[in-house]
């Protein structure tokens, strides 16, 4: 037997104690996973559960108010007689009404009781009648046999016990007839019943909706009973999941296939669910007594607007701000702030960037000012010279696939006129007519595609030359730069742009040593020397300053720098631009800013100079209406590529504002010569310096006119992953929250879009930094975009983060087929020329003029018109002309062609075609006119109204013409406002009605004065002293005068001249 | 963008092969087929004359008031010349050709033109015949814009305008065909007709009616005569070797009505 061990360690060792520890430990791990399903991994029940709390507080706060005010409203005398009255009636009433419905009871009874009866006469004499027609005609006797049936089936009799009245029934007979008739006679007698009853209640029921709508206008929060509701229901919160689902369009109530959208904020931010918190009701934090909390998610959206127009449970909450929706484990997750997830929540300061992803169409988004402004920026500080972005300007490439289609068709036709010889010889020699014939007929029929090659070819050049209008750069046209600028001043602005001009929109760029000089040496040797500029006589700088600052220049260009900073920034600030740019050259860009110095064929890839146009016996013009090469029918480039428009000034107000420009410089400024530009050597390097900065992508450079785009696309850049932004060495402190200052991030981490887009813009070089690049050309060439504030910063970044690539279903995308749509597409052209630099266009919205000192007070009359009805106000062929050709003449062109008498002036865009028409329908819909407008027929005047319409216009109580232009120039030097001349075209006769009758309404502010009318019994009456024909005149006044108005001849008016006072007679009349 | 450049290369690249398919298709280049020579020695003659059985239809004058150029171009009026008849119902513009019995016999196309001339905005003469690709020289011989446009059955269409003073118009009709009409748009009333054929056997009558097909090789022939209001009479001839012989057309008044 063996010997047992000595220390057997299961008779000799107890495992009570490692039992117990492991028994601790479950039982401490079971308390943790308790813990963790309730709060841990849970969080939204506490929050509901707090909520829940503090939501009754507020509401039982809420409802003892609510119940006060509804107690005092219900006691009031107002209240009770309103109440009273309403009872009164309905009481009246009452009698009458128990009769009809005794009626209608009798009435239903009867139908009930003869029902069965009916519907089996019916059914059985339908039957007989379908027998009897599907005999044939010529078995007459069946067919005679089978009519008798259906006879005697009529007159078969039913016995029905009949309710003679309410209490007592008759046992009738009733045959199908019978039954028939009785049965509409129910029908008819029911539904007059009915009717009658209606009228009997209607004074009561009115009376009721008085009474609604007093204790609505009292009492505008939600009753107190609705508020009891949701304090029981937020008393006894149903703490679980509050979840949008939104299956994808189209698919069944069974599809597996993945939700469209799943949502599970509001299990956290439980004011935002409209069970608990209707839309009607704001929640703040405040409310809840939770102001200072930081950990308190429940107040209900701020602005309710948006969640009407974007419904809860279509949109959720993460679409627009970012953020996992599904995850509910933790607020960060929810959040979707970790590494991986790519659409983190946004900031408070980027919300906006949540319309991008479906208004991605929209120039101008309502609501969202900061995405606006980014998108603003975008284009006009030329990030879009560089980066491609869908759907901004991109005229330029629809251009260059115009030519390729142009060219390739022009192939094609070369191709097709070798054929048709070709074919007609093998019809010619074929061996019998059939054949012959083909040949023939294919030869005939490559002629007649030839042709419409042609109409092809001929509509693609109209298009090109719609789309070369449109083609606007960011900067000036470089080929020009020998003829316009002083020469040493290029090396010195390309080195300090900024210092030179603080605002500008060139940003700065990081350039190596020597690279100023080959790049200014490039451009000044590249650039055109002629033909010659004509020679400019002196101008008066005084008149000039005035004329720059009365006609309009400064919604577009400031003057001063910093804080004397005065004028619009969409163009350059012109402190210093007498340091720059030669005389002559000045006064034709201000005369005409659209004028070349050679026209620039894109198939030729060259500027034209006169000795093209002499080789084919033309003189050396172009413009516009002449705008093909004489060498090829081509369209070329006529205009200079700039927004800024013809003001139509005469030559003479050209050399006084370019007189006055000339002399603004700086005190100290200094230029040291630089005859390197001259040095053929540097020009090669140059070049390529300009190529590899992307200079074309904003100026127009010879040789250079073709160059793409060099930086990335941005159009889906928010939602690039973030490994492929490359935060180089910055990577760890990024995901580290350290600055690139060395402090700490306030908001912790920037490893995100956000964090990148931020640094990235603020410093282009900064991802740079400390990297080793033996090929200077590799190093990263985006320059210092120059961003004026943290709001400026704020809308780019805003606008980057929210360009993603939609991950919502395509019928969520804004695309409107409606007038809005117009809408979205004339912004793009309003915001391009920058029309609200000068125009209010928008309701609310503020021009750069009216911030202008020189437009304040009384002076407001000399603003440019506000256009917040223009669509409402102007018939859209007007438009079409007035847009095309401001001045509204052929020849007169210095003037304005509506208000004559306003110094600022509303220039020459030289839109294309298509942008006129985008704009009219644009200011269209922006009224809710309906398309297209057909004028409405007005009801000629008979002599009498013609005769009391004039006493009417030269009445002194209303001396419409004092103010109103007529064209006579003594009396027009005071006049403020437009010639009647004019209505018949301009005007819609509606809204000069409105207008006439109360013009303020439309335009605040306007010179035009209201009260002119009063509305008497349904019609409107002039409301000064009268002639005595109008008195007894029983028409609408304000009807008539607009009927005079549309009817106006110019020798109508010089009658009316003879009779009204001068303007400049003070306000006296002719009494 | 790429989408676009390849979407381009495909049409150039159909195009080009469209084109190359469409040149295989044609019928190789086929030279003219050698003359068939006539032995001089043994051909005889057809001669004859055409009439009108019956009274020709009568016309009204054309009215020219519409150009005064060509009203002032005449001292009298102008007759249509759908039936032109001479002495004893001697019919012109009648064309008189061999339409069968030549066989495969090809024949040399003459090097000289015929002319058709505008004159007083008349055609002259009314009825041309040639052979197949033979150049027909249209020559305007007025102080007006003319145009010529042949209405073919089975040759190619074509319309060209001819101001006074401008070259010569040369153009060829391929295939045979009785006969083409030829019309000018701007002067309605101008009227004529191109007898194209295939052999050198053709003549157009004159007013004395007469016609003669000369150089005939021996051989039996279907002779068949065409105008433009009456259409077509056939006959039967053969001659011998160097014989001459007499043939005659008649049209019936009544048929054309």
């Amino acid at each position: 037997m063996p010997e047992l061990p000595p220390d057997d360690p299961i008779t000799s060792r107890s495992l009570a104690v490692p039992l117990l520890v492991s028994a601790f430990l479950l039982i401490l791990t079971l308390g943790w996973a308790l813990y963790q399903e309730d709060f841990g991994l849970r969080p939204w029940r506490s929050y509901q559960r707090r909520f829940g709390e503090a939501y009754s507080a507020y509401l039982q706060k809420a409802i003892a108010g609510q119940e006060a005010q509804e107690k005092a409203v219900y006691s009031s005398p107002e209240y009770l007689k309103l109440r009273s009255t309403a009872e009164d009636l309905e009481k009246a009433a009452k009698p009458s009404d128990a009769e009809i419905e005794k009626k209608i009871e009798l009435l239903d009874k009867q139908r009930a009781a003869m029902t069965d009866a009916f519907q089996d006469a019916r059914g059985r004499v339908g039957a007989l009648i379908y027998d009897y027609e599907i005999v044939p005609e010529s078995d007459k006797s069946t067919k005679q046999s089978r009519l008798e049936a259906v006879n005697k089936g009529m007159e078969k009799t039913y016995r029905i016990d009949w309710p003679a009245s309410l209490t007592e029934t008759k046992t009738e007979k009733f045959d199908y007839d019978r039954l028939n008739s009785a049965f509409t006679d129910i029908l008819a007698k029911r539904a007059a019943l009915v009717a009658q009853r209606g009228e009997n209640d209607r004074p009561g029921k009115e009376a009721r909706a008085k009474l609604a709508d007093y204790v609505s206008q009292k009492l505008p929060g939600l009753p107190s009973s609705t508020l009891e509701g949701l304090l029981h229901a937020s008393a006894s919160i149903d703490i679980h999941i509050r979840q949008i689902n939104v299956s994808p369009p189209g698919t069944s109530l069974n599809y597996l296939g993945g939700a469209g959208l799943v949502e599970r904020c509001q299990s956290c931010h439980v004011g935002t669910d409209p069970q608990l918190v209707p839309l009607q009701m704001e929640l703040t934090k405040a409310d809840l007594g939770l102001a200072k909390n930081k950990d308190a998610p429940f107040a209900s959206h701020p602005d309710p607007e948006l969640l009407r127009i974007h419904s809860l449970g279509k949109f959720g909450c993460s679409p627009c701000h970012g953020g996992n929706g599904r995850a509910i484990d933790s607020v960060r997750r929810g959040h979707g702030r970790y590494e991986h997830w790519l659409w983190p929540l946004y900031y408070p300061e980027n919300y906006d960037a949540g319309c991008q992803q479906c208004h991605a169409a929209d120039m101008v988004t309502e609501r969202a000012p900061v995405l606006n402004d980014g998108r603003q920026l975008f284009r006009q500080r030329g990030c879009i010279g560089c980066h491609r972005y869908q759907g901004f300007d991109n005229q330029d490439e629809q251009l260059v696939g115009n030519r390729q289609q142009i060219t390739q068709l022009s192939d094609e036709k070369k191709q097709d006129e070798l054929d048709i010889p070709r074919l007609q010889k093998a019809g010619d020699d074929a061996a019998d007519n059939a054949t012959a014939q083909k040949f023939y007929g294919q030869a005939t029929n490559l002629t007649v595609r030839v042709s419409s090659i042609d109409a092809k070819v001929e509509q693609l050049e109209l298009l090109s030359h719609s789309l070369q209008q449109e083609v606007k750069r960011v900067g000036p046209d470089l080929k020009d730069v020998r003829l316009k600028l002083r020469k040493e001043w290029i090396p010195y602005w390309l080195e300090n742009t900024r210092e030179f001009r603080p605002a500008t929109k060139m940003p700065q760029f990081r350039f190596a040593p020597g690279e100023v000089q080959a790049i200014a040496a490039f451009i000044w040797q590249n650039a055109l020397t002629g033909p010659a500029l004509e020679k400019q006589k002196p101008g008066d700088p005084v008149k000039g300053k005035t004329l720059f600052e009365s006609r309009g220049c400064m919604a577009c260009h400031s003057m001063g720098e910093g804080a004397n900073r005065v004028g619009g920034t969409f163009a350059a600030n012109l402190s210093r631009i007498g340091e720059k740019e030669n005389y002559d050259y000045l006064v034709r860009w201000v005369h005409n800013p659209r004028q070349r110095t050679r026209p620039y064929c894109a198939y030729e890839k060259r500027d034209l100079g006169p000795e093209d146009y002499a080789k084919h016996g033309l003189p050396f013009a172009f413009d516009l209406d002449h705008s093909r090469c004489p060498n090829d029918g081509h369209e070329l480039v006529v205009h200079q590529p700039t927004v800024m428009p013809n003001l139509r000034l005469t030559i003479e107000e050209a050399r006084d504002i370019a007189s006055y420009l000339t002399g603004l410089k700086h005190p100290d400024a200094k230029y040291v010569s630089a005859d390197f530009m001259d040095d053929s050597k540097l020009k090669a390097k140059g070049e390529e310096l300009v190529k590899h900065y992307g200079c074309a992508g904003c100026h127009e450079i010879r040789g250079l006119e073709e160059e793409g785009r060099i930086g990335t696309e941005l159009t889906n850049e928010g939602s690039k992953p973030i490994e492929r932004l490359d935060f180089a060495l910055y990577t760890q402190d990024a995901k580290h929250g350290v600055l690139p200052d060395g402090k700490a991030s306030p908001r912790g981490p920037w490893y995100d879009s956000k964090g990148f887009f931020e640094n990235k813009l603020s410093n282009p070089g900064l991802f740079e930094l400390g990297k080793y690049h033996p090929n200077p050309m590799e190093r990263l060439r985006m320059p210092k975009p120059n961003i004026q504030s943290k709001d400026e910063l704020n809308a780019l970044v805003t606008f980057l983060l929210g360009s993603v690539d939609p991950t919502l279903p395509p019928d969520y995308m804004y695309k409107p087929a409606d007038q809005r749509h117009a809408i979205q597409e004339g912004w793009w052209i309003a915001t391009k020329y920058n029309c609200i630099g000068c125009h209010q266009i928008g309701i609310g919205q503020r021009s750069v003029m009216m911030d202008l000192p020189q437009y304040q007070g009384e002076n407001k009359i000399n603003l440019p018109p506000a256009l917040t009805s223009e669509g409402a106000r102007v018939n859209p062929e007007w438009l079409k002309r007035f847009l095309a050709n401001p001045a509204l003449s052929a020849t007169d062109l210095n003037r304005n062609g509506v208000r004559s008498y306003l110094q600022v002036r509303m220039p020459t865009f030289s839109l294309s075609d298509n942008e006129i028409r985008k704009l009219v329908l644009f200011f269209e819909a922006m009224s809710s006119q309906q398309q297209p407008f057909i004028p409405p027929k007005l009801e000629p005047l008979t002599d009498a109204e013609r005769a009391m319409a004039r006493g009417l216009f030269t009445s002194p109580a209303a001396p419409c013409l004092k103010c109103h232009a007529t064209g006579n120039p003594a009396h027009d030097k005071n006049a403020t406002a437009p010639n009647f001349l004019l209505a018949r075209d301009r005007l819609r006769p509606a809204w000069t009605a409105r207008w006439l009758t109360d013009p303020a309404k439309i335009i605040p502010g306007t010179a035009m004065p209201s009260g002119l009318f009063r509305r008497e019994a349904g019609r409107w009456v002039f409301a000064g002293p009268m002639p005595p024909a109008l008195q007894k005149y029983s028409g609408d006044h304000a009807d008539l005068l607009v009927r005079y108005m549309f009817s106006l001849t110019p020798a109508e008016q010089s009658m009316l001249m003879g009779r009204t006072p001068a303007p400049s007679s003070s306000g006296g009349g002719n009494r | 963008m790429k989408a676009r450049y390849f979407a381009i290369a495909m049409i150039v690249a159909l195009a080009v092969v469209g084109c190359g398919k469409k040149e295989s298709e044609q019928a190789p280049e086929q030279k003219p087929a050698a003359a068939t020579p006539v032995d001089m020695a043994t051909v005889g003659s057809v001669t004859g004359s055409v009439t009108l059985d019956g009274a020709p239809p009568k016309f009204k004058p054309i009215n020219m008031s519409a150009e005064a150029y060509c009203a002032k171009a005449h001292s009298s009026p102008v007759m249509p010349q759908d039936v032109v008849t001479g002495d004893k119902g001697a019919l012109a513009n009648v064309i008189v050709y061999v339409k069968d019995g030549l066989g495969d016999r090809s024949f040399d196309v003459p090097k000289a033109p015929a002319v058709l001339d505008q004159k007083g905005c008349m055609y002259e003469p009314h009825v041309v015949a040639l052979m197949a690709g033979q150049e027909l020289q249209v020559v305007n011989g007025d102080q007006t814009t003319h145009n010529i446009h042949p209405m073919p059955k089975d040759n190619r269409e074509w319309n060209k305008s001819q101001p006074p003073g401008a070259a010569p118009i040369e153009e060829i009709f391929a295939r045979p065909e009785v006969a083409v009409p030829v019309k000018c748009n701007v002067h309605p009333w101008m009227k004529s007709y191109v007898g194209v054929f295939k052999n050198p056997y053709f003549f157009v009558t004159g007013k004395d009616g007469k016609f003669d097909l000369k150089n005939l090789p021996p051989g039996t022939y279907t002779l068949e005569a065409w105008q433009e209001k009456y259409g077509v009479v056939d006959q039967t001839v053969t001659i011998g070797p160097k014989e001459s012989k007499s043939v005659s057309f008649v049209f019936k008044a009544s048929s054309g009505d």
